[in-house]
């Protein structure tokens, strides 16, 4: 046997094995602390702080968790938010994510350890960060071996398409959704490969955390399902696909139950009938094998044969039939606008404005996966090459991931996985085979294939192979199949090392690009924003903490803040103060009532602001800075979600310009500058200028000279950068006017009265 | 003391309104209940004191006036008239389907202030039952974002005709029977399809393909219908959240061609029995990979203007 280069000698099996696994542990941590350190970025920039905005809701739940206990946060009913409605916040969260700090907090409290819950939620993500990078390892193992694992881990460590969800601060569902994800894909692998209940139960069981923390845990109940049919449809029904399906279905369904947001939907709604489905069948198939087994008889296994496909049918019609009658509900509008694409937009502009929610172009795609996004394809191809059932699995999801990827942004997030494990698949393939030092002989016969220290894919796919002989149309490569030609391998040692070199050298590309895109892209608090000074130091823009702190210690603690619902959960986590809307957007009309009071003229939404006790009104200006997130650039969306409720009184064509164009400037329509947003925006905006001329400097448009009046508002506070504006509703005049001839007279304007006036003129 | 002036003029008009309507159930009638508007018609149909409600279709299907979405819109406003000219003459003569042609009245539509067409404007009834509770006269303007489609259109004048538009998308013959035709030559051809079918490289092409369409923005230019190529003729759109249709299939080749050197590295290469062969493979497959990498990378810099790292070039 020659090899390429020197290999050492008189190193005992014990050694290597004992070496290599020491090295994996070592490798593991360090990717486990790479993990964590590349999330922090966040925090060295900027400041232990929550960002965003769902993250401020799951914060303050987390906090009345952390000081009242589980059972008062269970039945904590909150009054400020959805104000005069209110909301039942047990009944209607997942709770994983507050549980699972609460048990930290606890713990570590017990321990003596005064950690305060701000810190333990800022952290949470990166801590489980190196949790999925474990998981995502345990999981290509299964695939492949320890090193292709290892590689997996890394990716997936510091991809920024898991970083953008789970930075230090951005304590989201997601932060600890993927960890679940990742680990119950594990569990159901390892429970098909043994045909394990345990592993089975332990899917079930953490499935149940799953549904407990994400409500994307619906990817998995249909993932699974998909895998088995696809397997079944293969000729590959085993009594190991019983088994694990089995018990995965019953214990995790049952568990899921007991989450109250879920309750009964896993029998009653159209998501979940796949998996229930598919356990029939899978019912159905074992029977007649049993049957099968027991019986001689042709015909009567023919008979058998009709009567299972018929009862198969019958099934599904009855579900159809449900459906219909309206005792299953069908798909609910997040999950059946991933298939027709058109409808959100169409019918629930709520979901459609949502920005994560909108479809992927190929440079986010690039900028989060980078290097992955060619590997990945390359790993799936190995993947067809070996077709065990778990990389039938991987083919699955990495086609159904890459389609939800492509019609929403924020479902990037399910992808990752899969083209991480994939595309390590692929590299440690490559690797694989370059760094085997044993070199083919050249011209003549063939030697036993005979194995160094390290595995190959040939030996590696071998042994498995003899573990488990079933399946009938298991992959005959070309390496397996003894040929009186040589054993494919590589010559020299050069070749070797271009490959290798190259390999590195985009690996080491990929670090550079992760590194640069989370600290740029994917760090911002989005709470505290941050701009360059001409002489490049940082320089901290932070309205929208003074503003709101401003609420908090100027405005009596049950004064109503009106604002458009993506600042409703900031409000009531920094300000304190009761809202009108917020990001819990489960009520439309509430919602499309803020947005009809936005875009009405300051007569109609008066009575509308008075009717619902709103003392301020809070907008997002960033004309004077640029910040283009403001609510000038959101307005359309309340415009379309009011017209939706509205449609004789709001109409969105009256927003543009009769060229059909959106602007702000002296050529806005007559609606848009009689709207109470565009008032409230650019009152007294052009007085800033001191006569110079007012620039917008979002939509690049010149503002008039003679800004916006207001006549029922009053301005009460307006932050540094003007970013944050709030308005006080003024209360109904004491005399009885109307406010608008009060403000009139008490600026001394008579009121107009034309004719009088007119003859006056006359006699003069 | 206003009422009591008007009130002798009151039967009057209710006679002239009469009259007008008449005069446009005659002229529904005569043109398959969507009456052509000219400038005088215009102002019947519209007139203050109306007590029907009427939609109209401003449009210019001129070949002169270059409208293609005119022409584009007008077989679906065309079809909906015909479907409210089916209902029963008490609903139907209530409401009035109508298209003003630019060149027919270009007053019209000076008055109106419209600078571009197609536009649907609704006018409500002014007067008698029908009018709107919130005594709106003034016409409302239809959204065009749904597209031009009739069964969006038909579902939203709805709720402004008496009774709803009883449109039906047409039956689609030649689709179904495409479906079935397929479907059975699918059925008769399967036993000789089906070797293909069940060979594993058939899926793992239509995977492969499937997915690296999907990560190359595939959906996104479908639900955004971006054109397949720039108004001047650039085929790469600025932008990082925007792109053409062009740019899937370059990106889609671009991640093929990677992760087919990739493939035939770890498949193909080993398998090469003569060393010098095999070196000269490493070398060109090595290159041809760092190469289409770097002009990924240059491709990805035109989209991100900000980012700091370049390739070969």
């Amino acid at each position: 046997m020659s090899t390429a280069y020197p290999l050492p000698s008189g190193l005992s099996q014990a050694t290597v094995t004992n070496t290599a696994s020491l090295i994996r542990i070592v490798t593991l941590a360090l990717i486990s602390g790479a993990a964590i350190a590349s999330r922090l970025f966040a925090v060295i920039n900027f400041e232990s702080i929550i960002h965003e905005f769902d993250p401020w809701f799951n914060f303050r739940a987390t906090k009345v968790l952390a000081s009242q206990g589980f059972y008062e946060f269970w039945n904590w009913f909150d009054p400020t938010a959805w104000y005069p409605l209110g909301r039942v916040v047990g009944g209607t969260i997942y709770p994983g994510l507050m549980a699972t700090s609460g048990v930290i907090y606890n713990i570590l409290h017990a321990l003596n350890l005064p950690v305060d819950i701000r810190n333990i939620c800022v952290l949470l993500a990166p801590g489980f960060s190196a949790l999925t990078a474990w998981a995502t390892y345990m999981f290509t193992k299964e695939l492949k071996d320890e090193s292709a694992g290892l590689l997996a881990a890394a990716f997936i460590g510091i991809a920024p398409g898991y970083i953008s969800r789970s930075v230090a601060g951005s304590y989201d569902n997601e932060a600890i959704a993927i960890f679940l994800l990742m680990f119950t894909f594990y569990c159901w692998i390892k429970a098909l490969k043994q045909g394990s209940a345990f592993f089975g139960m332990l899917a079930g069981v953490f499935y149940f955390y799953m549904v407990a923390a994400w409500g994307g845990y619906a990817f998995i109940t249909n993932m699974i399902p998909l895998h088995a049919l696809i397997l079944i449809l293969m000729g590959r029904f085993t009594s190991r696909l019983y088994v694990g399906y089995s018990s995965w279905y019953a214990i995790g369904t049952l568990a899921s139950m007991q989450v109250p947001f879920v309750g009964f939907q896993p029998v009653k709604t159209s998501e979940h009938m796949a998996a229930l489905g598919v356990f029939g069948l899978l019912q159905i198939i074992a029977f007649a094998q049993l049957v099968r087994s027991h019986l001689s008889s042709k015909q009567f296994q023919n008979l058998l044969f009709v009567a299972v496909i018929g009862t198969g049918i019958l099934g599904s019609l009855a579900i159809v039939g449900l459906t219909y009658k309206g005792w299953i509900a069908p798909w609910t509008g997040r999950f059946y606008s991933l298939w027709d694409t058109g409808y959100a937009k169409k019918y629930i502009p709520i979901i459609a404005s949502v920005s994560e929610h909108q479809p992927t172009a190929w440079p986010s795609f690039f900028m989060d996966l980078q290097l992955l996004m060619f590997l990945f394809p390359a790993g799936v191809f190995l993947c067809f090459k070996q077709l065990r059932d778990e990389h039938v699995f991987v083919i699955i999801y990495a086609v159904v991931g890459s389609y939800f990827a492509g019609v929403m942004v924020r479902l990037m997030l399910t992808l990752t996985p899969v083209v991480c494990v994939s595309a390590a698949v692929a590299l440690s393939t490559l690797l694989d085979t370059y760094i085997d030092p044993v070199e083919p002989l050249v011209p003549e016969e063939a030697t036993p294939s005979a194995s160094g220290d390290d595995s190959t894919t040939t030996s590696a796919s071998g042994s498995k192979k003899a573990k488990k002989p079933a399946g009938p149309t298991e992959s005959t490569t070309a390496q397996s199949t003894p040929k009186p030609r040589s054993r494919p391998g590589i010559f020299g040692l050069d070749t070797r090392l271009v490959v290798i070199f190259n390999a590195f050298g985009m690996l080491s590309f990929f670090v550079f690009h992760c590194t640069w895109v989370t600290s740029n892209a994917y760090s911002s608090p989005s709470v505290v924003l941050a701009s360059a000074n001409p002489d490049g130091s940082q320089h901290i823009i932070d309205d929208f903490r003074e503003a709101y702190y401003w609420l908090r210690q100027n405005t009596p603690e049950t004064s109503v803040v009106m604002s458009w619902w993506d600042y409703g959960y900031q409000i009531a986590g920094m300000a304190d103060r009761p809202t009108l809307v917020d990001n819990n957007t489960w009520n439309n009309t509430h919602i499309a009532t803020v947005g009809k009071a936005m875009s009405s003229t300051e007569e109609v939404a008066y009575p509308i602001l008075r009717k619902h006790d709103v003392d301020y009104v809070l907008v997002i200006f960033g004309g004077l800075i640029g910040y283009s997130g403001d609510d000038i650039n959101k307005f359309l969306w309340m415009v379309r979600i009011a017209q939706g409720v509205w449609p004789d009184e709001i109409q969105e064509p009256n927003y543009f310009t009769p060229h059909g164009e959106y602007r702000v400037d002296d050529q806005a329509s007559t609606t848009m500058k009689n709207s109470l947003m565009y008032k409230m925006s650019y009152y007294r905006f052009a007085e800033l200028f001191g006569g110079g001329q007012a620039m917008d400097r979002v939509r690049n448009q010149a503002m008039p000279k003679q800004g916006p009046t207001l006549d029922y508002l009053d301005e009460a506070f307006t932050s540094e950068n003007w970013i944050v504006r709030i308005f006080q509703v003024k209360k109904e005049d004491l005399l009885g006017r109307d406010l608008k001839s009060a403000n009139a007279f008490s600026q001394g304007k008579k009121r107009k009265r034309s004719k009088p006036t007119a003859r006056r003129r006359a006699i003069v | 003391m206003r009422f009591t002036h008007l009130l002798p003029l009151l039967p009057l008009c209710w006679a002239a309104s009469k009259d007008a309507l008449n005069t446009l159930v005659d002229l529904a009638a005569a043109s398959n209940g969507l009456i052509n508007l000219d400038g005088n018609t215009f102002d019947l149909l519209t007139s203050p004191k109306r007590n029907w409600s009427a939609s109209i279709q401003f449009t210019a299907m001129d070949q002169r006036r270059r409208c293609a979405p005119c022409r584009e819109f007008d077989p679906s406003w065309v079809e909906v008239a015909k479907a409210w000219s089916k209902t029963p003459k008490e609903h139907r003569d209530q409401h009035f389907f109508a298209t003003l042609d630019f060149d027919n009245s270009q007053a019209t539509f000076q008055k109106l202030g419209l600078q571009s067409a197609p536009v649907v404007f609704v006018y409500p009834a002014a007067e008698g039952p029908r009018q709107l509770p919130s005594g709106r006269t003034t016409p409302s303007k239809y959204d065009f974002s749904h597209g031009f489609e009739a069964g969006p259109l038909a579902e939203h004048l709805s709720n402004h005709t008496p009774i709803p538009i009883p449109y039906k998308a047409p039956f689609d013959y030649a689709g179904w029977t495409l479906t079935a035709v397929g479907g059975l030559a699918f059925l008769l051809t399967l036993r000789f399809i089906s070797p293909i079918l069940q060979s594993r490289w058939t899926w793992a092409a239509g995977s492969i393909v499937t997915m690296l369409v999907m990560v190359s923005g595939f959906m996104f230019t479908r639900i955004r219908g971006s054109p397949f190529t720039g108004g001047d003729g650039s085929w790469i759109a600025a932008g990082y959240q925007n792109q053409y249709g062009q740019e899937v299939q370059v990106i889609a080749m671009i991640y093929g061609i990677l992760a087919a050197t990739i493939v035939i590295l770890i498949v193909q290469t080993p398998k090469q029995a003569s060393p010098n062969r095999q070196r000269m493979q490493i070398y060109a497959f090595t290159a041809a990979n760092l190469l289409v990498y770097s002009i990924l990378v240059t491709i990805f810099r035109v989209k991100n203007r900000g980012y700091p790292f370049k390739l070969l070039f």
